[in-house]
């Protein structure tokens, strides 16, 4: 029984990190029709740019998690202008440069800081306890934020004049600019965002597990998974695909050990793209 | 005659300036390969095998070049990520092959040596494995040689130290799910069971990055003990870390490779590793061991911050140049690996040693040298005691 509930809890915990990095990469499809090849590099770029800044800069960490946010924002934010934007409505191209874009910032960081683990703990430790159960105070912190992140991101989209016009030419973009909408002025906003939301993961995350080189490769796996199974592009079907990976991921360890965990998502996913291939929540095609 | 004198200045200087430059200057050079991961949870063993060979080839490069024939030829390296994989290590033979390089120092991981092994023997290289697998080594691949002995020879004296501090009558191992982690965990088991210890095993798949539910299984198993096994440092280190989150008291051991820097860097520390006993390849912190050290940084301009696989992997790159010296060729690789077999194991550095593996693998190419064991006992680093190397 305690290793029942404790499952859930864990599940809880890996499904708000994961819905961190679903969101960000499923906003990218869902508005630019890109798939983002980068986004475990950004995750990355967040961890490194945070420990630049306490370790470097003596920042403290809640303020080297904002910069993190703004230098991964700013990255997307310059890559979509001069990159992704020439080329938005070539599928192959995009993911090529994307894909480029993850090489350079992985081998960036491994010339500049090395291939070796960061000294990087996270400022609070220890967890809640009830007998056997424990909850990390992390992962409580990471949950919270994973929350309002979501709660944000829905304002910003549905409350907002940008998120309107974001969802007008991800919809129909050849009308959204026939009515006077800019993608020059806010894909790169989206894009910002969703780099900005991978960054903030990325920050939050790396100094409770471990920050390296490489580190964004199964980023990029996971991210994919949880999106296909809530429905490329919407962002509703990846935080409830995250939360459902996360506590599928969590009993199948507890329960079957850790090969099996991988495998059953695989299963998954594989099965749902047979017989729901728009996944959980995914429209049967992107309007734009 | 004032433009004959000219010339004849011209050409004697000509002349002086190129007696006065080292032979290799002149055309020689040897390549040699370096391969392992550079790169991921493994890269401190791949940097490692690296910097030995780097400071093996200065070692040469600093005598004026390598002895081949009557040549001397400068040494140079070339490194290749195998990035823990058995593919990494074949594609990287076949592209170190490209290059004309027939002698490798490296791969590291089991996975890497079971990929390396028919390429390196189809390219004519001598490689030189540091995996803990338990074929590392085969009478049907004889370029191959090994770094150091696995599990075999080493845990059950890293066990019977940890039994002097720890009380365990029951452990529960963790390892990649790969031939890196089966490998090194069912040898480990043998040993725990050999002293009387319970032994239960997980398996995570490489790449995994959360271990809290694999920890709550291994935990529901309630071992005194919990042995990282052959996880890479980075992996062991986030593994400590959430084990003393999951309220895990107990020793944590490592029967595998070393990488007690990383994973106290990893975990956050002394205070959080608390109870640890460890494998190392070398007993550290003698004259000798700091002395490559020095000697890294005097030729190499830089610290040796590899740890001490380093250290291990020093010989093997060593006896290599040293054999090709002795066979006098570069180009006839059965000649070399010929004279590398007949070399005696004496490392300026780290001593007297023998050549094992008749007994385990059925062919004598593998160096075996003192090796280490450590304690950290309430935090506090006990030192790492020798033992002597025996067949």
């Amino acid at each position: 029984m305690p290793e029942f509930l404790e499952a859930a809890i864990i599940g809880v915990g890996l499904g708000a990190q994961y819905a961190l990095l679903a969101l960000g990469f499923t906003l990218i499809f869902g508005i630019l029709g890109v798939v983002n090849f980068a986004h475990g590099g950004f995750y990355m770029l967040g961890g490194y740019v945070a420990y630049s800044c306490v370790s470097g800069l003596g920042l403290p960490y809640p303020l080297a998690v904002l910069v993190a946010v703004l230098a991964t924002a700013a990255l997307g934010w310059v890559f979509e202008l001069l990159m992704i934007e020439r080329l938005i409505d070539d599928h192959l191209a995009t993911l090529m440069l994307t894909l480029a874009l993850y090489l350079i910032i992985s081998t960036g960081v491994l010339t500049v800081f090395g291939p070796i683990s960061m000294e990087f703990t996270f400022p609070v430790g220890g967890a809640f306890r009830a007998g056997p159960i424990y909850v990390p105070r992390e992962n409580l912190i990471v949950l919270a934020v994973c929350l309002a992140a979501i709660a944000a991101l829905y304002l910003v989209l549905f409350r907002t004049d940008l998120g309107r016009a974001l969802r007008a030419l991800a919809d129909d973009r050849a009308v959204g600019m026939a009515l006077g909408l800019r993608p020059r002025l806010l894909f790169p906003a989206a894009f910002a965002l969703a780099t900005g939301l991978a960054g903030l993961t990325g920050a939050l995350v790396t100094p409770i597990l471990s920050l390296a080189p490489g580190v964004g490769d199964p980023v990029l796996a996971t991210s994919f998974l949880t999106v296909i199974l809530g429905g490329l592009g919407s962002l509703g079907g990846a935080a409830l695909a995250a939360f459902i990976v996360g506590i599928v991921e969590a009993y199948t360890s507890v329960y079957f050990g850790g090969s099996a965990g991988a495998l059953v998502l695989f299963v998954m996913v594989l099965l749902l793209l047979v017989f729901r291939p728009t996944g959980l929540l995914g429209r049967d095609v992107r309007g734009a | 005659m004032n433009q004959h004198r000219a010339l004849l200045a011209a050409a004697t200087a000509i002349c002086v300036v190129c007696a006065s430059v080292p032979a290799w200057a002149q055309g020689c050079e040897l390549k040699i390969g370096s391969m392992g991961p550079m790169s991921g949870g493994a890269a401190q063993w791949g940097l490692a095998m690296d910097a030995a060979a780097n400071l093996a080839a200065a070692e040469a490069n600093a005598e004026g070049g390598l002895k081949v024939g009557d040549k001397k030829c400068h040494v140079t390296v070339v490194a290749y990520d195998s990035k823990y994989t058995a593919d990494g290590a074949a594609a990287g033979a076949n592209a170190l092959a490209a290059e004309g390089i027939h002698f490798i120092i490296g791969p590291v991981g089991a996975p890497e040596a079971t990929g390396i092994k028919p390429v390196a023997a189809r390219n004519e290289q001598i490689a030189w494995n540091a995996s803990y697998a338990k074929d590392a080594l085969t009478p049907r691949y004889p370029l191959m040689f090994h770094m150091g002995p696995g599990p075999g020879a080493w845990a059950d004296a890293v066990i019977k130290q940890a039994l002097k501090y720890f009380k365990i009558q029951s452990v529960a191992l963790i390892a990649p799910n790969d031939q890196g982690g089966t490998d090194i965990v069912t040898v480990d088991e043998v040993a725990y069971k050999d002293n009387g210890i319970k032994t239960s095993s997980e398996y995570y798949q490489r790449g995994t990055t959360n271990f809290a539910p694999i920890i709550t299984r291994l935990l529901a198993a309630n071992p005194d003990a919990v042995d990282t096994a052959s996880s890479p440092p980075g992996d062991a280190g986030v593994i400590v870390k959430q084990l003393r989150l999951a309220g895990f008291t107990g020793p944590i051991g490592r029967n595998g490779g070393p990488g007690t820097a990383e994973i106290l860097r990893v975990c956050g520390g002394i205070d959080v590793l608390k109870d640890f006993y460890w494998y190392e390849a070398q007993p550290p912190n003698t004259p000798e061991m700091r002395a490559i050290d020095e000697e890294y940084k005097k030729l190499l301009g830089k610290d040796q911050t590899f740890g001490t696989s380093m250290w291990s992997n020093l010989p093997g790159a060593r006896m290599t140049l040293r054999a090709i010296e002795v066979a006098g060729t570069m180009d006839d690789v059965q000649k070399v690996a010929e004279a590398l077999r007949h070399l005696p194991v004496d490392d300026p550095n780290m001593g007297k040693g023998l050549w094992s593996g008749q007994k385990q693998f059925g062919i004598a190419q593998e160096l075996m040298f003192a090796f280490g064991v450590g304690i950290i006992k309430g935090g506090e680093n006990l030192g790492v005691t020798r033992v002597e190397p025996k067949l």
